[in-house]
C-alpha cells in the first residue's frame, strides 16, 4: 500500500466495532469506506462513529484549556500535536472481496492488527458490474465523496418483484430517486410500472421529467384528468369499472352500508353506482317494508350516497347525468377501457404514470386499487396458464404507503389490494414500490417482505429504528449514519446487494442532460 | 348549411358477388341521399377504398357515382386512410382528385426545424375551414401529430379536422386492439372532428375537442363488421347542420341486407352435441337471401376442432337459398389438443420438449406419428416448413417445392388425398 494513501491504522476493538487511529492530515467522515489489504483479498470497512483520542489525560487537557481561555495565552500550542491528539474512528467490516475472481463474501474475520487502511478507490469496486436488465440507482459514496466510476445497478426483475421501500422524510431527494429509478426502467420493457403520482411531478409536464427519456414515446404512458399535453392520455375511469370490493380497505363503510352497496351491484351490475346515485333514498326507504327483502333504510342509502358522492366527487346535472367534478370518473361512455388499456400497457413493460394530483386520498387509492386488482388477476391467470415467465415484472409505485399498508388501516379494515400484493404479489411477479416517511407504522411482516430498501436521510429516531430493524443487512450501528445522510445520499440494503451500499443518487436533471432526447430536425414527408 | 360525413366505406373489400352488390348499393344509396338532401359538402376521412388500387369494376362505379356528386355541385373532401393510402400518390384517390371529383385536404409543409405546418382549405360555398391528416398503417402517422405546429389552433371560424385513426379516449369496447392514439394528439379548438378508422358510430365531446365523430363503416370493411351487422349494428353516415358552430348531428341509417346469426358456445362440450345444436338452430331460421353467420367459440372437452361439421350445415343453408354463409371458428379450441409449453436452453431443445410433452395427447393408428418417431418426424417437418425462399425463387416455385418436400417427409404423394 502506498504510504501516501494511508488514512488510518487498526488499533483495537472487536468484530463489527474495530477501532482505528486516523492519520493526521486526513479527514475521515461517517460513512467513509476504507480498504484493508489482506492476502489474496481485501476487506471493505465503513466508518460508523468518530471520537477524539489523546495521549494527555482528560483533566490535564481541561486545565490547559483553562490556561488558554482564562489567562489569555495566545500562542500556546501542543508539542507534536499530531502525535499527541488524534481522531479514533470506529469501523465495521462490510465485505471481503477476493482479488482472483472478484467474489464478494460476508466477512467473518478481523483485519490484521495494526494493519494500515486506505480509502476505497474505483479499482476496488470492479465487482460492481452492470448486469443485463438492471436499473441504475446511483454511484458508490464514501462519506460525502462520490466515486463516479462505481455505478450501482440492481437486478430489475428481482428487486421489483420482491418489493422496494423508499423511506425518506421530505426534502431528502425522494422524488429525484424515484425519477432516476423510473428513468432506467424506461430503458427496456422488462419492468411494467403503475405510478400513482400524487404531486404530478414525474412526467415533467412543466419542465424536465420522464417525458424526456429517448424511449418515452414507446415506453411511457401518462394519464392526466384535464388538459393532457400533446400525446398524453386523459385519465377517465368509467364508473362501470368500479366494483364494490374495490372499496374494501380503502373507504370506511359500515357493514349495512356495504350490504347496500353489494345489493345495488347485484341489482344493476355495470351501472350500479349511477343507479344508486340516482335512486331517491327517501322513496326507496318508504317502499322498504322489511330489510330481509334486501332493501335498506333511507338513512343507510343516504349515507352511502353521501360517501360515494364525497369519495368520487360525484354530481348530477339537470338531465340526471352523473359526473365527477374532477372529470376522473364518468357515468356515460368515456373511460370504459381505460383500466384495460393501462393494465395492457403495464403487461407490455411500460411505465404508466397517473396524475392523481386532483384526486382526494381515497379516490386516488381507489383508482390504483381498480387497476392493481385487474393487474394481479391477470398475472395470476398467466401463472395458471404457464405464461408468467413471458410477462415483465410489474411494480406499483405508491406514495405515503401507510395509507394502505399501515397497521391502523390493516387492523381496522379488510385487506386491500396493496397489502395483498405486499404479502403474495411476489409469487406472481407483481411488487410494490412503497414510498413513505413513516416506516414505523407499517407492520413488521410487511416491512420484512420488502427486500430492497433505499434509505434516504431521516431525522426521526423512531423511523430509523424501524428501518434498521427490518433491513436486509445489519445496520445496527448505522443510526448516526442514516441521520447524517444529506440530500441525495442513500444506503441500499437489499438481499440483492452483497453489503449495505452507501450511494449518491445523481441529480435527475443531470441524467436528462446526458441521456435525454435530442430534438429532431429536418423534414418529414407528409402525405 | 349541411355536410355529410362518411368513412370506412372499403369499396372492393367484399369477395362474394352478392356482397359486392350490396357494397356497391349502400355506397350509391348514401351518395344519392347526399345529392337528394342538397348538402353543401361531403367529408370522407379515409378508407374509401379497401386497397389503394381496387379492381376495375370498383373503380368504374365509384367514378360514375362521384361524377354525379360532382355534377350536383357537392365538393367531396378526403384524406387517405390506412387502406387506400399511397406514399407516391398512386392511389385511385389521387385519380379521383386529379379529375376534380374529390379534394385531398392535407395541405402540409414540413419545416427545417422538424415541425409540420398545416394550412386550411376553405370551402367556397360555406366558408368552412378544413384541415386534415391521412392515416397510415400501424400508427405511423402519429409522428406527424407529434411534430404538428399548433399555431393554427387559434384560427377563428368554423373549423373541421379530418383524421383517420383510432382514438384511445373513445374506445367503447375492450378487445378493440390495434394502434390507438390519445385524443391529445389532435389539434385543439376545432368545431368538428371528422374521424375515420373506427367502424362503429361514435359521437363524443371532450374538453377542447367538441364533436369528435366516427360515422362507422357504411357496410363492412372487416369480417367482424358483418357479425356486428347481424347483431343489429346500424350502418350509415352522419349529417351535420352548422352555422357558426355545429347545430345538430344526425345519424342517417342506410339499410344493407338481412342477416341471421347462429352462435354456439362450445365450452366443455363435445363436437357431436355442437353439430346437433347447429342442426337444430339452422332448422329454425329462414336463410333465404340472407347473410348467415355461424360462430362457434369455446374449448371442446375432447376431439378435434375439425369434428365440428360446418360443411354439412353450409350445404344445407346454401340449398335453402342463403345469400352467403360465413363461418367463424377462430375461437374454437380443444382441450385434447391444447399445446402446453415446455422450457429449454435453446430453440432446438424447446421444440423437442414441446413435441415430447404434447405428443402423448395424440390418438392415431399410425405408429410413425407417435412417440419418439413422431417427435423426429414433427421436427423434420417443422424444419422443412421453416425453410425460406431461395434467392430469386418466385412464390409459385417456392410453395410447391416446400409442399413436395413436406409430403416426402410424411411419405405421401400429392394424390394421396
Amino acid at each position: 500500500m502506498d504510504e501516501l494513501s494511508v488514512v488510518g491504522q487498526v488499533v483495537g476493538g472487536s468484530f463489527g466495532d474495530i477501532v482505528i487511529r486516523q492519520k493526521a492530515g486526513t479527514d475521515l467522515e461517517i460513512g467513509d469506506l476504507m480498504v484493508s489489504e489482506e492476502n489474496g483479498s481485501f476487506l471493505i470497512l465503513q466508518v460508523f462513529a468518530l471520537q477524539y483520542g489523546s495521549q494527555i489525560q482528560d483533566k490535564m487537557q481541561q486545565m490547559m484549556s483553562g490556561v488558554n481561555l482564562e489567562q489569555g495565552v495566545v500562542d500556546a500550542h501542543f508539542y507534536e500535536p499530531d502525535f499527541v491528539n488524534y481522531v479514533l474512528a470506529r469501523i465495521k467490516p462490510l465485505a471481503r472481496v477476493y482479488k482472483e475472481n472478484n467474489d464478494v463474501k460476508i466477512p467473518k474475520s478481523l483485519p490484521s492488527f495494526f494493519n494500515k487502511l486506505r480509502l476505497i478507490s474505483k479499482d476496488d469496486l470492479k465487482f460492481l458490474q452492470k448486469e443485463k436488465d438492471s436499473i441504475f440507482v446511483g454511484y458508490i459514496r464514501s462519506g460525502s465523496k462520490v466515486i463516479k466510476e462505481a455505478e450501482v445497478w440492481l437486478p430489475a426483475e428481482d428487486v421489483f418483484s420482491h418489493h422496494m421501500l423508499i423511506p425518506a422524510t421530505t426534502g431528502r431527494g425522494k422524488s429525484n430517486l424515484v425519477k432516476t429509478i423510473l428513468w432506467h426502467v424506461l430503458d427496456t420493457n422488462k419492468v411494467g410500472a403503475l405510478v400513482l403520482d400524487a404531486h404530478d411531478e414525474y412526467f415533467g409536464r412543466g419542465g424536465i421529467g420522464l417525458k424526456d427519456h429517448p424511449k418515452a414515446k414507446d415506453n411511457l404512458m401518462y394519464y392526466t384528468p384535464s388538459n393532457p399535453p400533446v400525446g398524453a392520455n386523459r385519465l377517465t375511469v368509467n364508473l362501470q369499472s368500479i366494483r364494490p370490493e374495490h372499496f374494501e380497505g380503502i373507504a370506511d363503510f359500515s357493514d349495512p352500508q356495504f350490504q347496500a352497496i353489494r345489493m345495488a351491484f347485484r341489482k344493476s351490475r355495470k351501472n350500479w353506482i349511477r343507479d344508486l346515485m340516482l335512486t331517491d333514498a327517501v322513496d326507496a326507504g318508504m317502499e322498504s317494508s322489511s330489510q330481509s327483502r334486501g332493501e335498506f333504510a333511507a338513512a343507510t342509502m343516504m349515507v352511502v350516497q353521501r360517501k360515494l358522492r364525497l369519495l368520487l366527487s360525484l354530481e348530477k346535472d339537470e338531465e340526471g347525468v352523473v359526473f365527477s367534478r374532477h372529470e376522473v370518473f364518468d357515468s356515460t361512455t368515456k373511460g370504459l377501457n381505460t383500466v384495460d388499456g393501462i393494465v395492457k400497457d403495464i403487461e407490455q413493460g411500460k411505465v404508466v404514470v397517473l396524475d392523481t394530483s386532483r384526486l382526494g386520498d381515497e379516490a386516488e387509492l381507489l383508482v390504483g386499487n381498480i387497476i392493481a386488482s385487474k393487474l394481479l388477476e391477470k398475472y395470476k391467470d398467466a401463472k395458471a396458464g404457464g405464461e408468467l415467465e413471458r410477462k415483465p415484472v410489474a411494480t406499483i409505485v405508491i406514495e405515503e404507503a401507510p395509507r394502505v399498508i399501515g397497521v391502523d388501516v390493516l387492523t381496522s379494515r379488510n385487506d386491500n389490494i396493496y397489502s395483498t400484493i405486499a404479502k403474495e404479489g411476489r409469487k406472481f411477479k407483481v411488487g410494490l414500490t412503497a414510498i413513505t416517511q413513516l416506516s414505523s407504522v407499517i407492520p413488521k411482516t410487511i416491512l420484512a417482505n420488502m427486500n430492497t430498501k433505499i434509505i434516504l436521510g431521516n431525522e426521526m429516531k423512531q423511523e430509523r429504528e424501524a428501518i434498521i430493524a427490518s433491513a436486509s443487512q445489519d445496520l445496527s450501528e448505522d443510526d448516526k449514519n442514516i441521520a447524517s445522510l444529506d440530500k441525495g445520499e442513500a444506503i441500499i440494503t437489499s438481499i440483492f446487494v452483497p453489503f449495505a451500499m452507501p450511494i449518491k443518487v445523481p441529480l435527475f436533471e443531470d441524467i436528462v442532460k446526458d441521456k435525454g432526447i435530442i430534438p429532431e430536425s429536418g423534414k418529414t414527408k407528409v402525405f | 348549411m349541411y355536410f355529410a360525413h362518411l368513412s370506412d366505406i372499403h369499396l372492393g373489400f367484399q369477395k362474394h358477388e352478392s356482397l359486392q352488390r350490396i357494397e356497391q348499393q349502400v355506397f350509391e344509396k348514401a351518395m344519392d341521399e347526399c345529392i337528394n338532401r342538397k348538402i353543401d359538402f361531403i367529408l370522407i376521412p379515409g378508407d374509401l377504398f379497401h386497397v389503394n388500387i381496387p379492381e376495375m369494376r370498383v373503380q368504374k362505379y365509384a367514378f360514375a357515382k362521384f361524377r354525379q356528386v360532382y355534377d350536383a355541385g357537392i365538393p367531396v373532401y378526403v384524406v387517405y386512410g390506412s387502406h387506400d393510402f399511397s406514399p407516391v400518390s398512386n392511389s385511385v384517390i389521387d385519380l379521383l382528385a386529379e379529375v376534380g371529383y374529390i379534394t385531398k385536404v392535407t395541405r402540409a409543409t414540413s419545416n427545417e426545424d422538424g415541425t409540420i405546418s398545416l394550412k386550411f382549405l376553405i370551402d367556397e360555398k360555406t366558408g368552412a375551414k378544413i384541415a386534415g391528416l391521412s392515416g397510415l398503417k400501424v400508427g405511423k402517422d402519429r409522428e406527424w401529430y407529434e411534430k404538428l405546429d399548433r399555431t393554427f389552433e387559434s384560427e377563428s371560424g368554423f373549423k373541421i379536422f379530418l383524421f383517420h385513426g383510432g382514438i384511445s379516449d373513445m374506445k367503447t369496447e375492450s378487445g378493440m386492439d390495434g394502434d390507438h392514439m390519445p385524443l391529445s394528439l389532435l389539434p385543439k379548438g376545432f368545431s368538428y372532428y371528422a374521424g375515420g378508422h373506427m367502424h362503429k358510430f361514435n359521437h363524443q365531446s371532450f374538453d377542447g375537442y367538441s364533436n369528435v365523430i366516427y360515422p362507422g363503416t357504411l357496410f363492412a370493411g372487416y369480417h367482424a363488421d358483418l357479425e356486428d351487422n347481424a347483431n343489429g349494428q346500424k350502418r350509415g353516415f352522419v349529417l351535420v347542420e352548422f352555422e357558426k358552430d355545429v347545430k345538430s348531428v344526425e345519424f342517417i341509417e342506410i339499410q344493407n341486407t338481412a342477416y341471421e346469426i347462429i352462435e354456439v358456445d362450445a365450452n366443455n362440450r363435445k363436437a357431436e352435441s355442437i353439430n346437433q345444436e347447429l342442426l337444430d338452430k339452422t332448422k329454425d331460421i329462414d336463410p333465404t337471401d340472407k347473410v348467415v353467420i355461424i360462430k362457434v367459440k369455446g374449448e371442446l372437452t375432447s376431439g378435434k376442432t375439425a369434428d365440428v361439421d360446418i360443411s354439412t350445415i353450409r350445404e344445407n343453408l346454401n340449398s335453402r337459398n342463403a345469400m352467403v354463409v360465413n363461418v367463424s371458428k377462430n375461437g374454437l379450441t380443444s382441450k385434447e389438443y391444447s399445446i402446453t409449453e415446455a422450457k429449454g436452453n435453446n430453440k432446438e431443445e424447446i421444440e423437442t420438449n414441446v413435441f415430447s410433452e404434447n405428443i402423448g395427447q395424440l390418438r392415431f393408428e399410425y405408429q410413425e406419428l407417435l412417440g419418439d418417431e413422431g417427435i423426429k418426424l414433427a421436427k423434420k417437418l417443422l424444419r422443412e416448413l421453416g425453410q425460406p425462399a431461395l434467392i430469386n425463387e418466385k412464390k409459385n416455385e417456392y410453395i410447391p417445392r416446400i409442399r413436395d418436400n413436406a409430403f416426402a417427409i410424411l411419405g405421401l404423394n400429392k394424390d394421396d388425398s
